[in-house]
């Protein structure tokens, strides 16, 4: 289980504003953060990725601090929106960087490399280069190498906000059944509703730099009477 | 033919006749006075094998000198996003763009001559004196140039870099070099051809039998042997390496494949802040600042007030006044006709046609000013006096030399300009006056002022085309220093040039506000 307790931060030049959270995810859980722009969702995500010093707080994972722990060593893979393959390398070299940088790559681990691409039905391309492919095959080698890396935290920032909806929907179905069968947690930015609805159970919407509600997907998308919630939504 | 197409034809027909017609002099030797068949022989003595061999020699250890070092420093200043003075370190880098080549080699010389901080003795004037003045202008540029590259690596690399725990080796490996090998080649090729081409440096501080490059050779074969078919066969040489490096860096600027990256910058600096960056750094910024301050050193203990009584400097100042205001009034308006012609070919689907107007403009790197110098001086010497025509040749190949950098300061924003703006113009009716005053005139006066600035301080700091046509009563202050150079009047000289920098500085920053505005606005 993550917890995320009293997660404190403040943006370089602007100390009067401080961000904090509190947010747990269960094992197995995909949870969904949704909010406008700017609200700090995509900070939350590189608080936890070690991207960004807090400034106090803690996050624990199944009962241990990962703050203290330096970006590289953290149980956490993340997924942007763009730029998660390195446009010069094929997708192996790609997801195998996942395992060891300097691409040393043990028998087994290279049979790792090789289930991942199987699982993702990406085995025949192996030997392309990102530039070559669709955004839809480039996001499924992002998540080939999360699943090589075997890291029990996934945060997906925006990852699949430039596909079409039933690319969006494919791509939150296989990240569920990873999630699921690998026992890990997710944390899912996005910015359609709907994303929300298919991925996760409960669904957290972030404002001015909190976790403003945290409720069931349904009924926070849809019957919600808190007016910041039904401004964001617009009318569905 | 469109409004856009008129003069921009004009001025592209008026650059060929400028180049062309030179060329045609120097091909069309048969009229020339001494001319002998068998004067042709030189091209398989040893002296021009020489000049060749030294030319191509001191151009490739130049462009490692710079590039190599400019490798490591760019990558300090890209890995060090955030520490006080480096904006103003940066702009501390672009200051050779400005300070004319005479005094560059006064400031090498009050720094590694005898006298210096770090005397290199007799071994400063050749080889050692013409690498150190290179390094010390194409050593930043090469920074500048280089620094955008690593601003291409999107901030998802980085931060999924840390998140993979690369080192630092490969970070450069998957990270930095894929970026940098991109813009590589296009940076070296400019460096080599300015080298290459590079006049006012060698023949201050080389010049020597064994330190000619082809470029020098020609201005003496013309001033001092009078063998103007020697020039002209150097100068064929010249054009056409210089054609081949030119053809060669064409061919080698290959589009970056990365996609424009969108990520607001909102993280801690995860590269690491490193105190080998940061001497790199400070190493380079002794480079470049040393030779200034130590001639300003030197300047006011000289004789400021001998210099400044002279008739000599003032008629050289109104001179070269004259000559880079005119010149860089030239180069703009010929520049912005040709670039608002490429922003609309660019607009209307035909990039390769923009690309060729764009690359007409710079002609002058492939046909190099004292080839233009030579083909005008023979082609008019049959027929008029050519030292009483010596301030509209000298001021149209400064105007061409000033072009380059019209286009590519004010290109870009010209094309974007262009591509955002056309289609409401037209549909508001706006043309000519009115468009300039109200939409280019306010967006882009900022390039322009700059464009404008450039121009000037690189024509009143030039010592080229002048010293081939120069007479004293026509002397620009650039010759004036060499006359002092040569008549060992060192600290007079330096006391001049001091006076060139300031002037060049003055006019650069009153051009770059005058016509830029304010920075704030």
């Amino acid at each position: 289980m993550l917890e995320i307790t009293q997660l404190k931060y403040a943006y370089p030049g602007t100390p009067g504003s401080t961000l904090c959270f509190d947010l747990d995810v269960n094992v197995g859980e995909v949870l969904s953060l949704i909010g406008p722009s700017g609200s700090g969702k995509s900070t939350l995500l590189n608080l936890v990725a070690g991207f960004l010093t807090p400034v106090s707080g803690q996050v624990l994972l199944d009962g241990l601090d990962i703050l203290t722990l330096p970006a590289p060593e953290r149980p956490v893979s993340i997924v942007f929106q763009q730029h998660n393959l390195f446009p010069h390398l094929d997708l192996y070299t790609n997801v195998a960087l996942g395992i060891d940088p300097s691409l040393r790559l043990t028998r087994s681990q290279a049979g790792a490399v090789a289930d991942a691409f199987e699982r993702l039905g990406l085995s025949e391309l192996q030997r392309r280069k990102p530039g070559e492919l669709s955004g839809g095959q480039r996001q499924r080698a992002a998540l080939a190498r999360v699943l090589v890396r075997r890291r029990k935290v996934l945060l997906l920032d925006e990852a699949f906000a430039a596909l079409g909806p039933a690319q969006r929907a494919e791509m939150i179905g296989l990240v569920k059944n990873l999630v699921h069968e690998n026992n890990m947690v997710a944390l899912l930015v996005s910015h359609q509703p709907r994303d929300a609805l298919i991925a996760s159970r409960r669904c957290a919407f972030v404002s001015g730099g909190r976790i403003a509600v945290l409720q069931s997907t349904n009924e926070l998308l849809e019957q919600s009477q808190i007016p910041e919630v039904r401004d964001y939504l617009g009318s569905m | 033919m469109n409004s856009r197409a008129l003069p921009a034809g004009l001025v592209l027909v008026l650059l060929a006749i400028l180049v062309v017609a030179p060329l045609v002099g120097l091909v069309n030797l048969g009229g020339l006075p001494g001319y002998q068949p068998d004067d042709l022989q030189f091209w398989q003595s040893a002296y021009i094998r020489r000049v060749l061999s030294f030319s191509l020699w001191q151009a490739l250890l130049s462009t490692l000198c710079s590039v190599l070092p400019a490798i490591l420093v760019a990558r300090a200043f890209a890995l060090q996003p955030s520490f006080a003075l480096r904006a103003f370190l940066l702009r501390l880098f672009a200051l050779p763009l400005v300070v004319p080549a005479v005094v560059a080699v006064m400031g090498i010389v009050s720094v590694y001559g005898s006298d210096g901080w770090i005397p290199l003795g007799r071994s400063l004037y050749g080889l050692n004196g013409i690498l150190l003045a290179h390094a010390f202008f194409n050593l930043p540029l090469a920074v500048r140039l280089l620094l955008p590259l690593w601003q291409t690596i999107p901030q998802s690399h980085w931060q999924l870099a840390e998140q993979l725990g690369m080192n630092a080796w490969q970070r450069w490996r998957f990270l930095e070099w894929p970026a940098l090998r991109e813009g590589l080649p296009g940076v070296v090729l400019l460096i080599f051809m300015l080298c290459l081409t590079s006049f006012a440096v060698v023949l201050t501080l080389g010049g020597g039998p064994r330190s000619t490059t082809l470029e020098v050779a020609i201005y003496q074969s013309l001033r001092f042997d009078f063998d103007p078919v020697r020039a002209v066969v150097l100068a064929l040489l010249q054009l056409a390496l210089c054609v081949l490096v030119a053809t060669l860096t064409f061919r080698m600027q290959r589009l970056p494949e990365v996609e424009i990256s969108i990520d607001p910058v909102t993280h801690d600096d995860c590269r690491g802040h490193k105190p080998a960056n940061l001497v790199l750094i400070l190493l380079a910024t002794l480079f470049v600042a040393t030779p200034m301050i130590s001639m300003l050193v030197d300047a006011l203990t000289g004789p400021v007030l001998a210099v400044l009584g002279s008739v000599a400097l003032w008629q050289s100042v109104a001179n070269t006044l004259f000559i880079g205001l005119t010149a860089a009034s030239l180069a703009v308006v010929a520049g912005w006709f040709l670039l608002r012609y490429s922003a609309s070919l660019a607009l209307a689907g035909q990039p390769g046609r923009a690309r060729v107007v764009d690359l007409a403009g710079s002609i002058i790197y492939v046909v190099p000013p004292l080839v233009i110098g030579t083909g005008t001086f023979v082609l008019l010497s049959a027929h008029v006096d050519v030292f009483t025509w010596i301030y509209p040749i000298v001021i149209t190949i400064n105007a061409l030399m000033g072009l380059p950098f019209v286009i590519r300061s004010l290109g870009p924003a010209m094309r974007q300009n262009h591509a955002r703006y056309h289609l409401l113009c037209q549909s508001l009716a706006l043309e000519g006056w009115n468009r300039f005053r109200y939409v280019e005139w306010p967006l882009l006066r900022r390039p322009l002022g700059l464009a404008t600035a450039l121009a000037a301080a690189l024509a009143m700091g030039d010592l080229g085309v002048i010293a081939l046509f120069g007479t004293p009563a026509t002397a620009t202050l650039t010759l004036l220093i060499y006359q002092q150079l040569g008549a060992y009047l060192i600290p007079s000289a330096t006391v001049t040039a001091i006076l060139l920098l300031l002037l060049c500085l003055s006019v650069f920053w009153l051009l770059e506000r005058g016509i830029g505005g304010r920075f704030d606005a």
